[in-house]
């Protein structure tokens, strides 16, 4: 091609390039919500699991500690952070132990008698206020006189102060200076976002605006907080994970760079072969855009560290080029195998897309599409614009040195026996589980976090993350009914010490039948009057005193019954609210167990009801949900597997020379696993992944090794290729394998002992080499 | 002069409270003894009419009546109790330092013969409930304590022998008299 050609074509790629990047800079937008790279719920428990796991109760906590030298300042701080956050509409519930009259709305106020149960048992007579108003009279000669003086007028039976009991957590923490401390002197505060757990977006904004709120008060600058909770978590993993795939990714990039020069000493060759992937992951990300409303952040980043296979192509492309000759030429030699090579990738990366998760089938979508554009551009756009003269690889010393050394190296049949048989071994003979089923390991989180999150739920009571009570019932006063019948029954499991306490949703909201039966139990005006006025006999009280009472009794007896919709606009309303699910025309409602220590006795909770009642363990749903998230990628592997199979038999139009490819493939695939299996590795979803990711390079090498060319110079190419590929590989992903994050490890471990099998065994069990 | 009210715990003293409150048309009466058990360590124990016992210690009250199960809560939510704290502890240790620490404070009388300590709370919360203290005393015996709340309401305790004394009906005028007259 000419070089005003050349030119043209180099600048219209470079357009085009632009204009991909234009259409994805306008519509590209990126969700963080990691519940879509999440496996599909089948059944109901699962369903339920991952909605809890996102919005539930339980995933919008967070956990505040505050420390610092000494314990005046920190009660201090605690009571001005909660004040603050108290104000603030991102937050539905902010509690630290302080004493507090106002958790039942001033609105809602005469709805105390309604909500309280005093009325089941007593009614409003003259003998109950009498013994009432006395009590009052010693409290008001108690120490404890002004904080109840202001209380008195408006509600002599203190409903409110038996509201704020019934509602406070079931076991507190230990109070000083009136706020929850833990046992290791921090100030304890309870926080729930309304933010969903798992939207870290979301979530980073609730987490700084408490962060502001705390640097704003006075006397903060020597105090430390700490945040925990899932909320907390996600944002944190999602911050951590980010940071060191950025910090790798810079590292190995460099490496990259620098292999390539030295591989093949042509500044305009590195930039020129980095064109097809910049059109691959532009490419990607556009069809995404075109497929998918969202695009979510984990895909782009597995995506970009998947089309690492198509660097291949122009390696192979440049290591393949022969001295004097068109690119094109060599190009066109090497075409068929390249094409089975990106075709056979395709095949294996569409497993992803038959598992059925969003975020894997957006990642097959991307990497099919960035592999075929790679691929394409390779072979009809690249060759136009490489240099004319290069040196030819053949050539080198140390090449020729090392192919003559591999030629020789002795290749006895029983090798691949013995591999095959200490694989097996391997497998059988490995210690613990095989798989690992646990979700909380792929989302990991520090050991010391997690054990500072039990340590805070402890000293709180906070709600087990395991267990959670599940009530159904045709109607939300159904759900209210059937809780309130079962709490006898729960209080009876808490007194046996099964459990620590079970939060019922009836403890915020009785069922309207209820309400209106205390409105029965309310005495009208004139009788009320009477009966205060008989109770007030001989006692010092104020005559008109209790008019504020009487006024609200008579309001009361006229209030439509709190409805869970009503209630929702106040804090506690809302927390009711999220323990209310509605379901395909029934309503679930959501019981929050703490310290459960006696499973079996909290299984027959409810036992009695027909099936209304049951204990999803949280864990259990989630390990069959992985479980089943993996059958079912096993099976796409199995039928990716098989085509695989039938497509390299087609294209090498050999069944024996299909074997030649495929038998060390699988071969290192299987002792990838048996190595990790030894080493005490569970297996989890992302091995699987990166094992795929893994053969497909393997597939490359054995493709390329197995080709008999008869031309010792074009061997010597091919090594030079594939030791090039394979240095890549190993650079960016044994810099991975170094990595704390687990999934970040795993992938990275799994695929540089992939690539070095792959490689090993593709070598050792070309047929030709044995041949001669 | 508070150095000479000193005394070594555990002091124990009897006393007599009368409590003028806004919500009560007639004064509240309760009679007992208070005991400093040393340090911050202070018990206040009613035995008319009914028997009730509040103990401060570590910054908590604990609240004791009969047939109850004890409550516990926050000194810092009584700030009565935190006053009588600051001001029995400091004047029986003998503790002007600490005196002068929780209250600004202004001294009438001598040491010798009638005296008036009028105390009033530094701690700007406390001060949101308990205006000012005044106690009444001659030579080394503190002899009354008037305890002014901001809302109005007053609560005067006769300390010691004056304790017996508390009229039946008390009125604010008639205590004021039995606390500065003659011993």
């Amino acid at each position: 091609m000419r070089r005003g050609a050349r030119a043209t074509l180099l600048v219209a790629w470079l357009l085009v390039l632009a204009g991909l990047g234009w259409v994805v800079a306008q519509r590209l937008k990126v969700s963080t919500d990691l519940r879509s790279f999440m496996p599909a719920p089948t059944t109901p428990d699962q369903r339920l699991l991952m909605e809890q796991v996102g919005e539930g109760p339980g995933s919008r906590l967070l956990l505040l500690t505050i420390s610092g030298p000494s314990d005046a300042p920190l009660a201090a701080l605690s009571q001005g952070l909660a004040t603050a956050l108290k104000k603030d509409a991102r937050y539905s519930q902010v509690l630290n132990g302080s004493f507090d009259l106002s958790s039942l709305d001033p609105q809602l106020l005469p709805y105390r008698y309604l909500l309280s149960p005093t009325l089941d048992t007593q009614p409003l007579d003259e003998a109950y206020l009498a013994d009432q108003l006395q009590q009052r009279l010693d409290d008001l000669s108690s120490p404890a006189a002004s904080l109840l003086k202001s209380l008195l007028p408006l509600d002599p039976t203190l409903e409110t102060l038996k509201l704020a009991e019934r509602w406070a957590p079931a076991k507190s923490p230990e109070l000083r200076d009136g706020m929850w401390f833990t046992p290791r002197h921090e100030a304890l505060l309870l926080v729930q976002t309304v933010a969903a757990g798992f939207d870290p977006g979301a979530q980073e904004q609730a987490i700084d605006g408490i962060r502001q709120a705390f640097h704003a008060l006075p006397g903060s600058a020597g105090a430390h907080l700490e945040l925990s909770g899932p909320g907390y978590f996600s944002v944190l993993i999602g911050a951590q994970t980010r940071h060191q795939a950025d910090w790798i990714g810079r590292v190995s990039t460099v490496g990259f760079i620098a292999l390539l020069l030295l591989a093949y000493r042509s500044v305009g060759s590195l930039l020129l072969s980095a064109l097809p992937i910049a059109s691959a992951a532009l490419a990607g990300i556009a069809a995404l855009t075109l497929a998918f409303g969202e695009v979510h952040g984990i895909t782009l980043a597995f995506g970009f560290t998947l089309l690492g296979v198509a660097q291949e192509y122009p390696i192979r492309v440049l290591s393949h080029r022969r001295a004097g000759e068109d690119a094109l030429d060599s190009v066109r030699d090497l075409w068929p195998l390249l094409l089975t090579a990106i075709a056979s990738a395709c095949i294996a990366y569409l497993a992803f897309y038959a598992s059925g998760v969003a975020g894997l089938q957006q990642l097959a979508v991307f990497t099919i599409v960035g592999l075929l554009v790679a691929g394409l551009s390779t072979r009809y756009l690249l060759p136009h614009l490489l240099p004319r003269r290069v040196r030819d690889v053949a050539a080198m010393g140390w090449l020729i040195l090392a192919r003559d050394w591999l030629d020789h190296l002795p290749r006895p049949r029983w090798v691949p026996l013995l591999v095959a048989l200490a694989t097996a071994a391997m497998l059988a003979l490995a210690p613990g589980p095989f798989w690992q089923n646990n979700l909380a390991a792929l989302t990991p989180v520090p050991t010391a976090l997690l054990q500072h999150d039990a340590r805070l739920r402890e000293a709180l009571g906070a709600p087990d993350v395991r267990y959670l009570l599940v009530l159904q019932a045709p109607t939300e006063q159904g759900v209210l009914a059937l809780s309130q019948s079962l709490q006898p029954q729960a209080d009876a499991l808490v007194a046996r010490h099964a459990v620590d306490a079970i939060e019922l949703p009836s403890r915020y909201l009785p069922t309207v039948a209820q309400q209106r039966a205390r409105q029965q139990q309310l005495p009208d005006r004139a009788t009320l009057e009477q009966a205060l006025a008989g109770a007030l006999q001989g006692m010092p009280f104020r005559a008109d005193l209790f008019q504020p009472f009487v006024d609200d009794v008579e309001t009361a007896r006229a209030l439509p019954p709190l409805t869970p919709e009503r209630y929702a606009q106040t804090p506690l309303g809302q927390r009711l609210t999220a323990m209310l699910v509605r379901r395909d025309g029934h309503w679930l409602g959501l019981a929050t167990v703490s310290g459960v220590h006696d499973v079996a006795a909290l299984q027959t909770l409810g036992a009695d009801r027909g099936g209304a009642v049951h204990l999803l363990d949280l864990k259990a749903a989630s390990e069959s949900l992985v479980a089943a998230y993996r059958t079912r990628i096993l099976q796409a592997l199995l039928a990716a597997a098989l085509l695989l199979v039938l497509t390299i038999s087609i294209a090498l139009r050999s069944a024996r020379r299909a074997w030649h490819v495929l038998a060390p493939m699988t071969l290192a695939t299987f002792l990838v696993l048996a190595v990790e299996r030894v080493a005490g590795i569970e297996i989890s979803l992302f091995h699987l992944v990166a094992l795929i990711l893994a053969g497909g390079l393997g597939l490359h090498y054995a493709l390329f090794f197995e080709r008999d060319t008869g031309d010792p110079a074009e061997q010597r190419r091919t090594l030079h290729a594939t030791v090039v590929c394979v240095l890549s590989a190993l650079l960016v992903f044994g810099m991975l394998a170094w990595a704390t994050i687990p999934v970040l490890r795993a992938i990275g471990l799994t695929v540089s002992l992939g690539v070095a099998f792959h490689f090993c065994l593709s070598i050792l069990m070309a047929p030709h080499a044995r041949q001669d | 002069m508070i150095a000479a009210l000193r005394q070594p715990a555990p002091a124990h003293t009897a006393f007599a409270e009368a409590r003028f409150l806004q919500v009560l048309d007639r004064p509240l009466v309760v009679s007992g003894q208070l005991s400093w058990l040393g340090g911050d360590r202070l018990q206040r124990r009613v035995e008319h009419p009914r028997a009730e016992t509040a103990t401060i210690a570590d910054g908590e009250v604990t609240q004791q009546r009969e047939g109850k199960p004890p409550r516990h809560f926050s000194l810092k939510r009584a700030p009565q109790l935190q006053v009588l704290l600051d001001s029995f502890a400091a004047l029986l240790g003998g503790d002007a330092g600490r005196l002068q620490q929780a209250f600004e404070i202004r001294h009438e009388g001598d040491a010798a013969g009638a005296w008036t300590l009028t105390l009033v709370p530094r701690d700007a919360r406390v001060a949101r409930t308990v205006a000012r203290i005044r106690i009444d005393g001659a030579g080394n015996q503190p002899r009354c304590m008037h305890m002014e709340e901001a809302d109005g309401d007053l609560a005067v305790d006769l300390l010691g022998p004056l304790a017996a004394r508390m009229p039946a009906q008390p009125t604010r005028t008639g205590l004021q008299a039995l606390c500065q007259g003659s011993p």
